[in-house]
């Protein structure tokens, strides 16, 4: 920080008065005010994430049209998140505009005749208030540690999605939330809503973080379902219906990021891109009446795995995470403290950070007020030789016993219709 | 005393030395100081084309305005587009959907257009397009042959601005030199499949109403007639196959006389530099067309009521230069594109100066005037020494890449906005003659009444793109893509080609943008 005060000055959305956005700037700097000049199609997240990059004080934001309104309270919980107030200006804006910005917490408005004096004083109090931290802590807070990130998360509408994006947003990240029926959510969020094993929804995700955001860091696969029964009576098609949200759309969403991130790399933009993906202790272990389940938890382990190794060389990780929480699915658990889907958050934000840039290929058991980091398939006993019947026998009596399949729920069949993850 | 343009003026002008036939002519005669048009055989003048600036929420809503329109009688219309429409980007990207419909009318696809002029009589009334150029021909094109109708018939105009676009609030994130091949290829493809339209309208109201003075305006315009005529040349094509087709829509402020001034010393500039310069042989591609718009900027936000009285004025002085189409910017310019009662008051404006004062009996009424003419001759010299002065600093193409043109817009919003700050330039409401804000209340909701985004549009187009035959607008959009990867080739086939096999104008623009190396999304830059 320097000077008079340093102001990011640009247009917001499809905002297209430029030539204001510079007569702005323009003024500022004849009053001593360092600009940095940001031009057009700007989203929310852009605007926040130069300014907490260049440690500024203010963002002023030039307007043209009104459709800004739409944008205003991301704005401003982004901006101030990173320390810097934010100014709205322009020949457009009514009253009723100026007393609306103001309640989304809008810091200072100016409309047609705003006179020059006046802009500069505002300015001059704003830069004071920013300075004072009066919007936010300017330093490097734990909160903001996703600033300027942008996260995809499926089956995101109530459950762990949820409470993903509640905890990913407190962290200064912009999320597109999926899940399979439309959804409200507030602040920097931006829903796409459909079925995860379709390809045009993975597609639409990735397409809408960039349209929306300018970005992908990361994915968070979540989105789930449940057909629970013994082996005997679960029907092909519900066998298939499992398999499909909870593998095929792990992979189709990983696939499309993934292609994306390569393109990134290719082009000399490394995106260190994350992916997560969720399993189960059901894929793990293997839970009683739930084999469609754990077979499909079971691919996603091993999927995780083989995409950590393909994707080394794009800079992205891979991780998994077997959540372990009380949902909508899982209601027979106890409804400890330590089994709302809130404790598991935090883990999933640090995957997708910075501080787990070498952390790849692993697979996290959370929840419960526990945490554990899993291996995968290795062998217990080994012998060489031909694989006959006295072989087999011999490795069986020498390895330990396997450990007891866990009935995972009341032993109810369960018909659960909505995408939400069970653990 | 000084007009808007700094030029300065004696209250009293007497005779001067005026060359008739070199510098005047009749009305209809080179160099057409006087206008385009000779009256009629039974001694009447043409008139001027009434039209206002329509466009709103979906094609369907903006079609009943249009149909409005012409029942209250509008001979023409013109269309603009949202803010969506006019970046290129399609009204179901997420950083459209707050925008659609709200600033204009929301068009994306060949079934847009179709609706938008359904029961329009397009072989009879002109259609103008404030929208990208490119795909604003392509769509009516496409429009006009799925209606059966043979786009030779049609006319309007489309704006080219390949120069100025980026700056003035008509963005689209292509680089220059794509912009310019658009305009180049449509300006020739329209040439072929369109010859009634006017595919090259040179719109000076959009580059000057951010505060430039007139000779800047007029000035920047012909730097762009002239660099695209150039180019045009160099392709190959006859200066007379469409110098005829170029038109210019020129801004009009308060300051009458030099307003008044201004169309006649653009007429005999033209006409002269096609002759002089550029070798047309064809009177009508020396007669150039001009239209105006009356300027948005002299609106106030303040006591809007005042706006109805300044677009009578402006109004008045283009009828008597002798436009061939005028637009009144509403009284509630400041705010919105127009609302339905400010479209009437526009269109009964123009209906009491044509039929109630007299003013169109005559033509160019004001010429002989010592000091129109003298006005006349100032500018047509300062516009020409400005032309020359840019012309000289160097590559028309290196000028706008390296943000000269966009100096030139910055110092002029800055110089009108420090002019109002100081009172020098006197505005009734703003610096002069102001109201407390409990009592600006005349017209002032009718101003500032706004609708909700058009978000049923935006379910539509995302209905309709889940239907349609993905390989088909894949290969579709691959043709486009090559054709911008390739200086060589034209790009108004694999539009037109495009918009058929229903691929999206956003889905097009970025694939022209992605076959410059740019990403498709603005948004992702």
């Amino acid at each position: 920080m320097s000077g008079r005060g340093r102001i990011v000055v640009g247009t917001l959305g499809l905002d297209q008065h430029e030539v204001g956005a510079m007569a702005v700037a323009h003024l500022l700097m004849r009053h001593g005010f360092e600009i940095v000049y940001l031009g057009r199609f700007n989203t929310p997240a852009k605007l926040a994430a130069v300014a907490r990059d260049e440690d500024a004080d203010v963002v002023g934001v030039s307007v043209h049209s009104w459709e800004l309104a739409a944008y205003a309270g991301e704005l401003v919980e982004l901006c101030h998140a990173a320390g810097a107030a934010v100014a709205i200006g322009g020949s457009v804006l009514t009253e009723s505009d100026e007393r609306t910005l103001a309640q989304r917490g809008v810091d200072a408005t100016f409309g047609p005749y705003a006179a020059e004096r006046d802009i500069v004083a505002r300015m001059d109090d704003l830069v004071a208030r920013a300075r004072a931290c009066a919007f936010g802590d300017r330093g490097a807070a734990p909160d903001g540690a996703l600033a300027g990130r942008v996260v995809a998360v499926t089956g995101a509408a109530r459950g762990l999605g949820a409470a993903y994006v509640e905890h990913l947003l407190d962290a200064g990240a912009a999320v597109v939330a999926n899940d399979l029926d439309p959804f409200e959510a507030a602040g920097a969020v931006e829903v796409v809503p459909g079925d995860v094993a379709d390809p045009a929804t993975a597609e639409a995700i990735v397409s809408t973080a960039l349209a929306r955001f300018g970005r992908l860091d990361a994915i968070v696969a979540n989105a789930g379902l449940l057909r629970s029964g013994p082996l005997v009576r679960i029907s092909p098609a519900d066998f298939d219906l499992v398999q499909a949200v909870h593998v095929r759309g792990a992979f189709l969403l990983l696939q499309a990021a993934a292609q994306h991130w390569r393109r990134e790399a290719k082009a000399g933009r490394p995106a260190a891109g994350a992916a997560v993906l969720t399993t189960s202790a059901a894929g793990l272990y293997g839970f009683l009446g739930e084999a469609a389940y754990s077979a499909a938890k079971a691919a996603v382990a091993a999927l995780t795995l083989v995409a950590a190794e393909e994707l080394a060389r794009y800079d992205v990780t891979v991780n998994a995470i077997a959540p372990v929480a009380r949902t909508r699915l899982t209601e027979w658990m106890d409804d400890a403290p330590g089994l709302a889907p809130e404790h598991v958050a935090p883990a999933v934000a640090w995957l997708v950070g910075d501080a787990a840039r070498h952390v790849t290929g692993r697979v996290f058991e959370v929840g419960a007020g526990r945490v554990a980091l899993t291996g995968g398939w290795h062998p217990v006993a080994e012998a060489t030789g031909p694989a006959d019947g006295a072989t087999l026998e011999r490795l069986v009596a020498e390895a330990p016993p396997p450990r007891p399949i866990k009935r995972a729920t009341n032993g109810s069949d369960t018909k659960e219709e909505t995408h939400v993850q069970p653990v | 005393m000084v007009t808007d343009a700094g030029i300065a003026v004696s209250a009293v002008y007497g005779p001067t030395d005026v060359d008739y036939e070199r510098d005047l002519g009749d009305p209809g005669a080179f160099p057409y100081t006087r206008g385009r048009r000779a009256p009629r055989p039974d001694g009447t003048t043409a008139g001027w084309i009434q039209r206002e600036l329509s466009g709103e929420g979906s094609p369907a809503r903006s079609n009943r305005q249009f149909h409005a329109l012409l029942a209250h009688g509008a001979h023409g219309v013109d269309v603009i587009g949202d803010t969506p429409s006019m970046a290129a980007l399609d009204p179901d990207h997420p950083m459209c959907t707050p925008a659609v419909g709200t600033g204009g009318v929301s068009l994306c696809r060949k079934q847009d257009f179709v609706e938008l002029f359904d029961g329009i009589p397009l072989e009879r009334i002109t259609a103008s397009h404030s929208l990208p150029a490119a795909f604003a021909l392509a769509g009516q094109y496409v429009a006009a042959r799925a209606v059966g109708l043979d786009p030779a018939v049609l006319r309007g105009s489309a704006i080219q601005s390949p120069m100025y676009c980026e700056d003035c609030s008509y963005a689209t994130f292509m680089p220059f030199p794509l912009r310019m091949r658009l305009a180049l290829d449509s300006i020739a493809f329209s040439t072929r499949e369109m010859p009634r339209f006017h595919a090259y309208l040179e719109d000076t109201y959009f580059i000057s109403d951010g505060g430039l003075d007139v000779v800047e305006e007029m000035a920047l315009g012909f730097v762009q007639i002239r660099e695209i005529t150039r180019r045009l040349i160099e392709r190959g094509l006859d200066v007379d196959a469409f110098a005829p087709r170029i038109a210019i829509l020129v801004n009009c402020r308060m300051d009458l006389f030099e307003e008044v001034a201004k169309v006649r010393a653009t007429r005999r500039l033209f006409a002269r530099m096609m002759r002089d310069e550029f070798g047309a042989l064809d009177d009508r591609s020396l007669a150039t067309n001009v239209a105006v718009h009356t300027s948005g900027l002299t609106l106030t936000a303040a006591q809007p009521i005042n706006n109805v009285v300044r677009g009578a004025v402006q109004a008045m002085a283009m009828a008597m230069a002798g436009v061939q189409g005028l637009e009144i910017s509403t009284f509630d310019e400041a705010f919105r594109t127009p609302s339905h009662a400010a479209h009437v008051v526009a269109m009964r404006t123009q209906q009491v100066i044509a039929e109630e004062t007299g003013v169109g009996r005559v033509a160019d009424p004001l010429g002989g005037s010592w000091y129109v003419e003298s006005l006349t001759d100032e500018l047509e010299r300062r516009i020409d020494a400005e032309v020359r002065r840019i012309e000289a600093v160097g590559e028309i193409g290196e000028l706008v890449e390296d943000g000269f043109f966009r100096d030139l817009f910055l110092k002029g919003m800055d110089r009108h906005a420090q002019r109002v700050q100081s009172g020098e330039q006197r505005i009734v409401g703003v610096n002069r003659h102001c109201v407390e804000a409990d009592e600006d209340t005349l017209l002032r909701d009718v101003a500032e009444e706004r609708f909700e985004p058009d978000l049923d549009h935006v379910e539509r187009i995302r209905r309709w793109r889940t239907e349609r035959d993905g390989g088909v607008v894949a290969a579709a959009l691959a043709g486009a893509r090559e054709a911008a990867a390739d200086p060589a080739a034209d790009l108004m086939r694999p539009i037109v080609a495009a918009l058929d096999a229903e691929c999206s104008i956003g889905e097009i623009a970025g694939a022209l943008r992605a076959g410059y190396g740019l990403p498709s999304d603005p948004f992702a830059a």
